[in-house]
C-alpha cells in the first residue's frame, strides 16, 4: 500500500505544479470567468429565441434547455483542457526531450499536470460563475441527489476522455510536428460531438445511433442527462459504466499510441 | 568471477574463468565501466522537398525520402570517475548520440549499456541514475520560482528532506543560486538559468552526468562558476562526466581524454595530451624587433623556406615545422641575425588542430 502511495507522489507533484503554474497567468483566469459567461448568456438568447415557437423540442423544455446549456458550459471549465496544445508546443520547441529525461510516465505527468489545472478551475472558475450564471438565469438543480452525486462521477469521467484525447491528439505532434489543423477540428468536433452545443437528441435518429458507438457523448452529453434525471437509475448507471469503459479504453490506445510514437521521436540541432 | 554474457562462460568451459582474459574483451565486460557503446548507429529519414511552385505540389503527394547517418557505428567506453569532452562541429552527431544515452532517442542499431541498463528500453529506471543538462533547453518550469522546479525534482527523484537542504546548501556554495530561488526561470539571465540547471540535474546526486553544450552562450564569469562545479564534484562525488562543447577552454580545463567526432564517426578518441604530441606539428615564435632597420635581415628566414609574418610594426611572427626545425637552433639564428626586444615561444592552439582534423587535413591514429 505505502508503496503505491510512494509511486504517486510525484504524480501529485505534477499536479501542484500544474496548479501553481495557471495562477501565473492571472489575465488568463479572469477572461476565462468572462467568456464562460458570456457563452451561457449568449446561448441563453438563441434558445430563448427558438423555444418561442413552442414547448418542446426534442423532449426537451426551455427551463430544461438553459439549465442543460449553464450546466454544460459550467462542467467544460472543469474538464476541459489544453494538453494538446502544449505538448505541440513542446515537441516543435524540442522540450519533449526534458520530460523523458524524468523517470516518470509522460502520460501520467500530462494528465496529472491538467489535474491540477482542473482542480484549479474547479474552485476559481467553474463555482464562481456557476454562482454568478444560477443568480443571472433561471437554472434547474439537479434532479436529486443521487443524481447529483452520479453527475459528479460522470464529470471527472468527462475530464479523464479529454485528457486522453487530447494526449492523443498532442502525440500526433510526434510524426506531423505541426498539428495546428487537428487541434481546430478537434475543437470543432468536441464541442458538436460531445453534446455540448445541442443535446444528441437533436441529431437525426441515424446518427444518433452511430455516435452512441463512440466515446464524444460521453463528455458532455452522458452527465447533463443524468443532472437533469432524463435517465432512471438502471440507464444512469448502464450510461456510468459505459463512460468510465471508454476512459479506461481511452487512456490505454492513448499509450499504446505515446509508446508507438516515441520510438520515432527526432529532435534535431541543439 | 566473470558476467554471464563472456563468451568464455557461454563456450560452457567453467574452469576457464580462473584464466586471464584477453584484455579487450575484459574492459567491454568490465563490472567497473559505467558506459558501453558498441556499433552505434541513428539513421534519420528526411525527405527532400522540391523547389517551386510544381515542386511544392509534387511534394504534396510523391515524396522523396533520404537517409542520414547521424550517428555511424560510434563505439566507446567510459569508466567511472572520468571526465570525457565530446567534441564536433555542429551536425557531426554529438546531440544525437548524447541523446540516444539519455534514453531519450532510439538507435536504429548498435547496442548501449549504462549503469548496467539499456536506455532506451528501462528508460523510467535509468534516468534516475543520471543527470541531464542541455545548454540550449531548461528542465525548470518557465513561469514559475526556480525553488518550485526543484522541490518537484526532489519528489519524482526521492530526495529526502535532509539531502535536498545538504544539497542545495553545497551547490549554493559554488554556484550562488539562493538569491534567485524565488524567482520565475523566464526572469533569470542564460548564466542563472545555467547554474540552476545544473543544480536540478545534481539534486538526486547521479554517478553520471551527461551535460550538451553547458557554457554555449555564458560569459566567462559564469562558465568559470560551471567548470569549477563541474571539476567539484567530480572530485568529490567521483562523478563521471560526459560533455559536448565548441569551446575548447572547457575541455582544456575540465578533461583528460577528448573524443572528436564528425559525420556521425568517432575521429579520435584518447588523452589530449596525446592528441597535442600526435599532432602539434608546427609552433611558431613571435618576436618584437628593437628598431624597424632589422627588418631586411630578415628574409634569409623567407629564403630558408620558413614561413614570415609581420604581425605588426615590430612584431614579427616565424612558423615551423617541429619535426624538421630545431626550436633552439631557430632562436639561435634569429637571435644572430636581428636585435630582438622580446621573444615568445608559442605551439599551435589547439583550435588550430581541432580545426585541421574537422577539415580532414590531419590524420589521426584512432586509439579506441
Amino acid at each position: 500500500m505505502s508503496s503505491w502511495v510512494q509511486a504517486l507522489v510525484p504524480y501529485a507533484e505534477f499536479s501542484r505544479v500544474g496548479f501553481v503554474n495557471i495562477l501565473a497567468f492571472r489575465l488568463r483566469y479572469f477572461t476565462g470567468i468572462i467568456t464562460y459567461f458570456l457563452n451561457v448568456t449568449v446561448y441563453y438568447f438563441i434558445w430563448s429565441a427558438v423555444y418561442r415557437g413552442g414547448l418542446s423540442i426534442a423532449g426537451y423544455n426551455l427551463a430544461q434547455m438553459i439549465t442543460y446549456v449553464s450546466v454544460g458550459w459550467m462542467i467544460r471549465s472543469f474538464y476541459w483542457n489544453t494538453i494538446d496544445q502544449e505538448m505541440a508546443y513542446e515537441v516543435i520547441e524540442g522540450k519533449i526531450a526534458m520530460d523523458l529525461i524524468k523517470p516518470v510516465s509522460v502520460q501520467w505527468m500530462w494528465i496529472s499536470r491538467a489535474i491540477g489545472e482542473s482542480a484549479f478551475r474547479l474552485g476559481l472558475l467553474t463555482l464562481p460563475t456557476a454562482v454568478v450564471v444560477a443568480l443571472v438565469f433561471p437554472v434547474q438543480g439537479p434532479a436529486s441527489r443521487e443524481n447529483f452525486l452520479l453527475f459528479l462521477v460522470a464529470v471527472l469521467g468527462s475530464f479523464f476522455l479529454m485528457a486522453a484525447i487530447n494526449f492523443m491528439i498532442g502525440t500526433c505532434a510526434i510524426p506531423l510536428k505541426s498539428i495546428l489543423a487537428l487541434i481546430r477540428a478537434k475543437y470543432w468536433l468536441i464541442e458538436l460531438l460531445s453534446g455540448l452545443l445541442i443535446p444528441m437528441t437533436f441529431f437525426p435518429s441515424g446518427v444518433q445511433t452511430a455516435l452512441a458507438w463512440l466515446p464524444f457523448e460521453h463528455i458532455a452529453y452522458t452527465p447533463l442527462q443524468i443532472y437533469l434525471g432524463k435517465l432512471d437509475r438502471a440507464t444512469a448507471l448502464r450510461a456510468l459504466g459505459i463512460q468510465w469503459l471508454w476512459v479506461i479504453a481511452l487512456l490505454w490506445l492513448a499509450h499504446v499510441w505515446w509508446e508507438r510514437a516515441a520510438r520515432k521521436i527526432t529532435i534535431h540541432g541543439g | 568471477m566473470l558476467p554471464r554474457r563472456c563468451p568464455a562462460s557461454r563456450s560452457g568451459v567453467a574452469h576457464l574463468r580462473w584464466f586471464p582474459v584477453n584484455a579487450r574483451i575484459y574492459n567491454w565486460m568490465s563490472a567497473d565501466s559505467l558506459i558501453h557503446v558498441h556499433e552505434l548507429s541513428k539513421h534519420f529519414r528526411t525527405f527532400k522537398r522540391r523547389e517551386g511552385v510544381w515542386g511544392s505540389i509534387q511534394n504534396l503527394f510523391v515524396r522523396d525520402y533520404r537517409t542520414v547517418a547521424a550517428v555511424d557505428r560510434v563505439g566507446f567506453t567510459i569508466e567511472r570517475g572520468e571526465m570525457v569532452g565530446y567534441i564536433g562541429p555542429n551536425g557531426a552527431g554529438k546531440s544525437t548520440t548524447i541523446k540516444m544515452l539519455t534514453g531519450i532517442l532510439v538507435p536504429t542499431s548498435g547496442e548501449i549499456r549504462i549503469n548496467g541498463f539499456v536506455p532506451y528500453r528501462q528508460r523510467r529506471q535509468y534516468v534516475k541514475t543520471i543527470g541531464v543538462v542541455f545548454g540550449q533547453r531548461t528542465q525548470l518550469w518557465w513561469d514559475i520560482a526556480v525553488i518550485e522546479s526543484f522541490k518537484l525534482l526532489r519528489r519524482i527523484y526521492d530526495v529526502s528532506q535532509r539531502d535536498f537542504d545538504a544539497r542545495m546548501e553545497h551547490f549554493d556554495a559554488i554556484l550562488n543560486i539562493r538569491d534567485y530561488l524565488h524567482t520565475p526561470v523566464r526572469k533569470l539571465s542564460l548564466g542563472e538559468r545555467m547554474r540552476c540547471d545544473l543544480a536540478a540535474a545534481l539534486l538526486h546526486n547521479p554517478p553520471l552526468l551527461f551535460l550538451d553544450e553547458p557554457t554555449i552562450g555564458l560569459d566567462v564569469v559564469a562558465k568559470d562558476h560551471i567548470r569549477h562545479f563541474l571539476r567539484a564534484i567530480n572530485r568529490e562525488f567521483r562523478t563521471t562526466v560526459l560533455l559536448t562543447t565548441h569551446d575548447l577552454d572547457d575541455i582544456e580545463e575540465l578533461c583528460r581524454r577528448i573524443m572528436i567526432i564528425d559525420h556521425g564517426k568517432v575521429l579520435y578518441d584518447g588523452h589530449l595530451a596525446q592528441l597535442k604530441q600526435q599532432l602539434l606539428r608546427t609552433k611558431q615564435i613571435k618576436f618584437v624587433l628593437k628598431d624597424r632597420t632589422q627588418a631586411d635581415c630578415l628574409d634569409a628566414f623567407s629564403r630558408d623556406g620558413l614561413e614570415v609574418d609581420q604581425v605588426d610594426e615590430l612584431t614579427y611572427r616565424i612558423r615551423f615545422d617541429r619535426v624538421k626545425v630545431s626550436t633552439s637552433d631557430l632562436i639561435r639564428k634569429i637571435l644572430d641575425a636581428v636585435e630582438v626586444r622580446d621573444l615568445l615561444i608559442e605551439d599551435e592552439p589547439i583550435e588550430e588542430i581541432i580545426k585541421r582534423i574537422y577539415a580532414g587535413e590531419a590524420h589521426l591514429e584512432v586509439s579506441v
